[in-house]
């Protein structure tokens, strides 16, 4: 899973995919990824390349309103199921993971235990 | 879990404030876009914007603006579908049907994706998920709609019927099509049993019976059969190709009841049917009907009383054939012909079903038992293998054979019977040294030994031991005899001695001789040799199953005959007379006048003649006492040694009646013995459970007859070994 990581940070060769995020400063931040990983891990991205619509013709998505902090977690477990919560990060981090169904990914679990504690 | 945080989730955030008219808009948006989609036009729209807009509506609670718009523009969109479909015409519109149902699902689909986050954060039962609603509309504007449904079963069941006649279709098409009833389903494909399998179901049945009807009316049974094998694997294949898996047993089921169960009795009697391929061992032809026969309930038991019933008819032919009942060696061969045959049958056709081989086993078994010889002929036939018939055999072959004669011995009721004939032959084999060999001998004998145990070959195994220790004795007396005193004054002969413990042999029927005087010395000498060496016990001389060398002296020729003792002594008596009526014969020899009938017939009646009648009479003639004979001294023979046969005939009638009597004496005794055995643990019993318990107790040995059992029971009750119960008659009570 470390090495999915790595295909996440370094390894940006066989990208086919950006991920484009404004944050709520209007910074703009791209993050390389892969379609086969995000439409096997998350029903959102299968629902995204499965209809073949714009962001399937362009190669990319652009998300409003989150911080690439938060983006970069969410990738983080989707790639390879590790998550960093904290303080400051939880509740947007469950707001985001929730738009995007990602309750299959036992995210949720973690952060209720977090909120929880 | 995650469940548990979904409900947790209005704790952390507020849902936003959403005008009404925010809300419109909203919907609006993803409105045009699904109209869009249902277009075919979907490239250029947001994915990303669209499912936020659902998302968003469903967090600010507008998602019922969202759902039952759709539920509208599905509504509309199947509506106008239903127009232009219907209107195609004849092949086109099966065409127009699936390319516009193929297109459909395409857009539920995306149309379930871009509203992912309704479907699953707001639909709750019992509303329709996002994708089973456009199928439910589909299925509600389309599918079921008088202007589409009958005629599209209609047309499909035509396709299936022009397919069953040979014509080729378009397999793909009637995939999708018959598909889209279960697609549109919502459980247990219940549109699909509806509207499509039962009619499908219906037609088949209908399709085979006329086709079967017809066929088997025009056609052999044999060609019947492959019919129907093949129409069972087309069905097969048209299962995978193009129906839902769950038609498959319910569909081969009515092929089977039109093609094999409404059929069988007819397979089984028409001329070309079950009868005549069993008759011609057609093991081919009857291995596809039991395979076919296997499919259908009850199927199997057809066909299995079938061949019982003939093998049951053959056997009785057999066995009651006229030159069998007269030649024991052709019906037994007959029967293990038939039994080889029947067990080809078996393997090659019925798969060596265990039912099969039952039915097949009893009807030996009631047959075998029709013929109350069997048991003789069965020792008669042996005899004869062991007597040199296995000459030309390999020890694979004799091995079957003996195996087959287990099997056919098996079936037997009465093998005490069987036992007794057994015994009288081997011991007839073993002293007139005819026995082929020792060693098949005993490998027969084993095989009763397992079949039956110990008990049943103890005294056969006593006839061996015997002989050996026979030629032990005989060995020590002519070592006797050399030192013996005695010895020099007597002449000497070659005699050989069998001595045989009284209980392991048969007993023969009791005749009596006068030897003469030299063997009569012999005979003393033997009687004081072997008495000495064994004190306590005793012999008594069995002249009658003795045989004899003498030498025959004619005027230009000299011969020497082997004959039985009797007949030694009926021709000894020539020495001193010229002519001999056969009353003189039996005063010269002791001899009853029957033996002396018997032994005189094959010296004057054979090939060769040592003994002519005087006068010359018909040889036919039966022989009165006062029949005279002389030495035939004209005898032409080119032989050396001539060999008499001992009596007229291998075995008499008399004869076997004796052996059939002591088989009744041998019953008595084991009736007395399981009656005592089993009163001895009841203690007391009532009549007819004792009747029951003693037949089964001696089932394996023979089938005791009731009138027999009373009889022993009446015997035991004078023996003192039971009694009746004073108030009841009925019951006995065992006497310790």
């Amino acid at each position: 899973s470390n090495d999915l990581n790595k295909l996440l940070k370094e390894e940006q060769e066989y990208s086919d995919f950006e991920i484009i995020v404004n944050s709520p400063e209007n910074i703009k931040s791209i993050f390389r990824c892969h379609r086969a990983i995000l439409s096997s891990r998350t029903q959102y991205f299968r629902g995204l390349f499965r209809s073949r619509m714009k962001e399937y013709q362009e190669g990319k998505v652009e998300f409003d309103n989150i911080s690439p902090e938060i983006m970069l977690q969410i990738l983080q477990f989707i790639y390879n199921g590790k998550i960093e919560i904290n303080q400051e990060n939880a509740i947007e981090l469950l707001i985001h993971s929730q738009k995007l169904l990602l309750f299959d990914l036992e995210l949720f679990h973690y952060l209720d235990q977090f909120i929880m504690d | 879990m995650s469940r548990k945080m979904i409900l947790r989730v209005p704790k952390f955030q507020e849902p936003k404030r959403m005008e009404k008219s925010e809300a419109q808009r909203l919907w609006l948006l993803l409105k045009d876009a699904i109209v869009e989609v249902q277009h075919m036009n979907a490239s250029t729209l947001s994915f990303e914007e669209l499912y936020r807009s659902s998302y968003s509506l469903v967090i600010a609670k507008r998602g019922d603006i969202l759902y039952t718009g759709l539920e509208e523009v599905n509504n509309h969109h199947t509506k106008n579908l239903l127009d232009k479909i219907a209107q195609a015409v004849d092949e086109r519109f099966l065409i127009e049907l699936n390319s516009q149902w193929q297109q459909y699902k395409l857009q539920q689909i995306m149309i379930h994706d871009i509203l992912m986050y309704l479907d699953r954060m707001y639909v709750k039962e019992p509303q329709l998920k996002v994708f089973d609603l456009g199928m439910f509309k589909w299925k509600q504007n389309v599918l079921i709609h008088s202007q589409i449904n009958d005629r599209l079963v209609r047309m499909l069941l035509g396709l299936i019927h022009m397919e069953r006649n040979g014509e080729v279709i378009d397999g793909a098409l009637m995939k999708s099509l018959i598909q889209m009833y279960v697609d549109v389903s919502l459980k247990e494909k219940e549109t699909y049993k509806q509207e499509f399998e039962e009619r499908f179901l219906l037609a088949t049945s209908h399709f085979y019976k006329s086709e079967s009807n017809l066929f088997i009316t025009n056609n052999s049974c044999g060609a019947y059969l492959k019919k129907v094998e093949i129409r069972l694997i087309e069905e097969e294949a048209r299962i995978k190709q193009y129906l839902d898996e769950s038609t498959g047993p319910k569909l081969i089921k009515a092929c089977e009841d039109e093609l094999i169960a409404n059929h069988m009795q007819t397979m089984i009697e028409m001329e070309t049917g079950c009868r005549t391929m069993i008759q011609n061992d057609r093991f081919n032809e009857l291995k596809l009907m039991y395979r076919l026969f296997q499919r259908v309930e009850n199927g199997l038991v057809h066909l299995k009383n079938e061949f019982a019933g003939y093998v049951r008819n053959e056997g009785h032919k057999i066995v009651n054939q006229p030159e069998n009942l007269k030649d024991p060696n052709a019906l037994i061969t007959s029967l293990i012909e038939i039994r080889n045959r029947f067990e080809k049958t078996l393997s090659q056709s019925f798969a060596n079903n265990r039912d099969f081989i039952n039915s097949v086993n009893t009807a030996f078994e009631s047959f075998l038992n029709e013929n109350d010889k069997l048991s003789e002929s069965l020792a008669l036939f042996i005899d004869k293998k062991l007597r040199g018939g296995f000459k030309d055999s390999n020890d694979q072959e004799i091995d079957v054979i003996m195996n087959k004669v287990i099997l056919l011995f098996r079936f037997l009721s009465d093998k005490d019977v069987f036992k007794k004939f057994y015994e009288h032959y081997l011991a007839k084999r073993l002293l007139s040294g005819r026995s082929f060999s020792e060693d098949l001998e005993r490998t027969m004998i084993s095989k009763f030994k397992q079949e039956c145990g110990n008990q049943f070959t103890s005294k056969m195994e006593g006839m061996f031991t015997d002989m050996r220790l026979s030629k032990d004795a005989l060995d020590g007396f002519k070592n006797y005899l050399q030192t013996s005193v005695e010895m020099g004054k007597l002449p000497k002969i070659d005699m050989s001695v069998r001595v045989l413990t009284q209980g392991f042999w048969p007993t023969f029927p009791p005749h009596s001789c006068t030897l003469p005087p030299l063997l009569s010395q012999y005979c003393d000498l033997f009687t004081k040799y072997y008495c000495h060496a064994h004190t306590g016990r005793r012999i008594i001389w069995q002249t009658n199953i003795g045989t004899a060398e003498v030498t025959f002296r004619l005027p230009k020729k000299t011969h020497v005959l082997a004959l039985s003792t009797y007949q030694m002594l009926i021709m000894l008596l020539f020495n001193d007379a010229e002519k001999l009526s056969l009353k003189q014969m039996a005063a010269g020899t002791s001899i009853s006048f029957m033996d002396i009938q018997r032994s005189v017939k094959p010296l004057y009646s054979g090939k060769y003649k040592v003994l002519k009648r005087t006068p010359a009479v018909e040889k036919s003639k039966e022989l009165s006492e006062n029949d005279i004979f002389e030495l035939n001294l004209n005898l032409k023979c080119k032989l050396h040694r001539i060999k008499f046969a001992a009596t007229s005939q291998t075995d008499s009638e008399p004869e076997r009646q004796h052996t059939r009597q002591r088989v009744d004496e041998d019953r008595k005794i084991e009736i007395d013995a399981a009656i005592v055995r089993i009163m001895k643990s009841r203690k007391a019993l009532i009549h007819n459970d004792l009747i029951v318990e003693c037949t089964k107790q001696l089932s394996s040995r023979f089938v005791p007859q009731t009138s027999m059992i009373k009889k022993r029971i009446e015997n035991l009750i004078e023996r003192e070994y039971l009694e009746r119960f004073p108030d009841d008659r009925r019951r006995y009570r065992y006497l310790a």
